[in-house]
């Protein structure tokens, strides 16, 4: 079954086409990571998805009924921008608030479990207004958790963490999808912690989707390339320039060549015309470039 | 092997959904400082009126206490401030109240949390309308408690009958609830312009309208189909008529604005 179907959705803002022509499909279970530049139509889609906005048209099916049924809704955990909260309120009263809404029978219970699953226990007594970034995205994490969410949708959840607390993210969204029972939609901008436990990718580009794949697709689809390091730069990359056609450099100073056949070739290559390589590998490009690389392609560039 | 389980959907009864919210929209109530600061305003507010009036040799406004809670008779057509300034006025300072409110839901962001998890939008305009009824009842409770206090204190005259002011306060307090969903209503509709919102409450909740079409048609009592009329009407001559009245029109007017506030509510995006 399908967490979330979404055909042909159409979303705008006065002339503004924010979504147009959107498909989308999450498998129960998937963790999806959602990527796209600031105004691809990630949280306009997200925001229709939990109900916040109205579609202009197409339809969104969550676990094969209608998007509006109040069933489904009741079980969706949402972080979008921020959490809801009452500054002036604790952490803990702000959570028992989302807790009676969703008519949990013992919420302090629960409370304390999600609170301690975002390490977050110590907190609860604070004013929401005093906590910081981090610890807000946190909470906004342990309030979507509450109620056993079936479908979490979660709207850069990432940002403002630090790296314990995107550690703590990764491994609570990859327990709660273990069993089948819940399904993750989240978008960030930092692929890199994306790559880590997505199992199915969307990518969306000025509101329609323009790949949609698994982590084992992506992984297929990713190219190779082979990685160098030498003390002359400059000459090897004079040198692999002349022989191939895709070649370049990482931040951190490694040479790429993207098309060429064998580390072997490279090697020869370079050890006739003199240059001593300090060390050579084979990798595949990350989820960023192929994002990066995708996108050029669209462009035609 | 793997096991992979369906998620289970429960069907949450409208008791148990409209039970959780009234418990929030109760709990925030009675944690924010503004209900307190809006019960002593109308505490306040007649004592002021009662203990200022008849100074620098002018004409007491009122020579008996119980004027501050209603006029002897139903007056739409307002002829002095004698005749206006009187428990509605808690209606006037109830809709700044709901505004402030209503307008923490949207700036906090929380309506945002509510309707991801809440389809039903008639749950939010129901509790919202108890709860914020419910504090205007008790903004009622201490404007009497208040007016009282200062009738004591000037030595104006008591004498009431109790009957008639006791159905007088009761219709008052019944009337709350057909204005605790105007302003709710108002607050939805105008949900991204809190100072439209504030205005719009302040401007119906004066009753000028009422007021205005009285100066038309006269003191007729057809005017009591409206909430002001109706809070009008609830005076030191009535009856159990007249607080039968205010029961059928406070709930009618509920009714309609909880219905229209979720039809706005169920077409309008949430920012």
């Amino acid at each position: 079954m399908n967490a979330i179907e979404i055909r042909n959705l159409s979303k705008s803002f006065g002339k503004k086409q924010a979504v147009s022509g959107l498909n989308m499909t999450v498998p129960a279970g998937a963790i999806y990571g959602f990527i796209g530049e600031n105004g691809s139509g990630k949280s306009t889609t997200e925001k229709m998805i939990c109900g916040l906005l109205h579609p202009n048209g197409g339809t969104i099916r969550l676990y094969g009924k209608d998007y509006t049924d109040a069933e489904v809704r009741a079980k969706i955990g949402v972080l979008i921008e921020a959490p809801g909260c009452f500054p002036n309120l604790s952490v803990w009263n702000n959570m028992m608030i989302q807790a009676d809404n969703l008519g949990i029978k013992q919420p302090q219970q629960e409370i304390a479990k999600v609170l301690k699953t975002v390490r977050m226990e110590g907190a609860a007594s604070n004013k929401y207004k005093n906590c910081s970034l981090g610890m807000k995205q946190r909470i906004g994490i342990a309030m979507a958790l509450l109620g056993h969410p079936a479908l979490l949708v979660l709207d850069e959840p990432i940002n403002g963490l630090d790296a314990d607390g995107m550690r703590i993210m990764r491994e609570v969204l990859t327990d709660i999808t273990n069993d089948g029972q819940c399904t993750v939609l989240i978008s960030s901008h930092i692929l890199g912690e994306l790559e880590k436990i997505a199992t199915h990718y969307g990518v969306i580009r000025k509101g329609r989707m323009l790949k949609e794949m698994t982590a084992a697709e992506l992984d297929t689809s990713c190219r190779t390339y082979i990685a160098l390091q030498t003390k002359e730069a400059d000459k090897a990359k004079w040198l692999l320039g002349k022989h191939y056609k895709r070649v370049g450099a990482d931040e951190s100073g490694w040479l790429r060549v993207y098309d060429a056949a064998t580390p072997e070739e490279i090697v020869s290559l370079l050890y006739e015309n003199g240059v001593t390589l300090s060390e050579i590998k084979t990798a595949k490009i990350g989820l960023e470039e192929y994002y990066i690389d995708l996108i050029n392609e669209t462009e035609g560039r | 092997m793997e096991t992979r389980l369906e998620p289970k959907f429960e069907r949450l009864s409208v008791s148990r959904r409209l039970r959780g919210m009234l418990g929030v929209d109760f709990y925030r109530l009675f944690h924010t400082p503004m209900f307190y600061i809006f019960l002593a305003i109308a505490a306040i507010i007649p004592a002021m009126v009662l203990s200022t009036g008849g100074q620098d040799g002018g004409a007491a406004l009122y020579t008996n206490t119980w004027n501050i809670i209603a006029a002897d008779t139903p007056l739409y057509v307002v002829r002095d401030i004698g005749d206006y300034a009187n428990m509605n006025m808690v209606f006037i300072f109830g809709g700044i109240m709901v505004s402030i409110f209503i307008g923490h839901d949207y700036r906090s962001g929380y309506v945002k949390q509510l309707f991801t998890t809440h389809a039903k939008k008639r749950d939010y305009m129901m509790s919202k309308s108890i709860v914020c009824a419910f504090a205007m009842a008790c903004m009622c409770g201490t404007y009497l408690l208040g007016g009282a206090f200062a009738g004591i204190l000037t030595g104006a005259s008591m004498r009431v009958n109790f009957g008639s002011l006791l159905v007088a306060i009761l219709g008052k307090m019944v009337m709350s609830l057909g204005w605790a969903s105007l302003y709710t209503f108002l607050n939805v509709l105008f949900r991204r312009h809190f100072g439209i919102s504030i205005a719009s409450s302040f401007f119906l909740g004066t009753g000028i309208p009422i007021i205005g079409a009285a100066a038309i048609l006269g003191n007729n009592s057809a005017l009591n189909v409206f909430l002001y009329g109706s809070s009008v009407n609830a005076c030191l001559s009535s009856n159990l008529v007249t607080l039968g009245t205010c029961v059928v029109v406070s709930i009618a007017w509920a009714i309609i604005y909880n219905l229209l506030g979720s039809a706005v509510l169920a077409r309008s995006d949430v920012y």
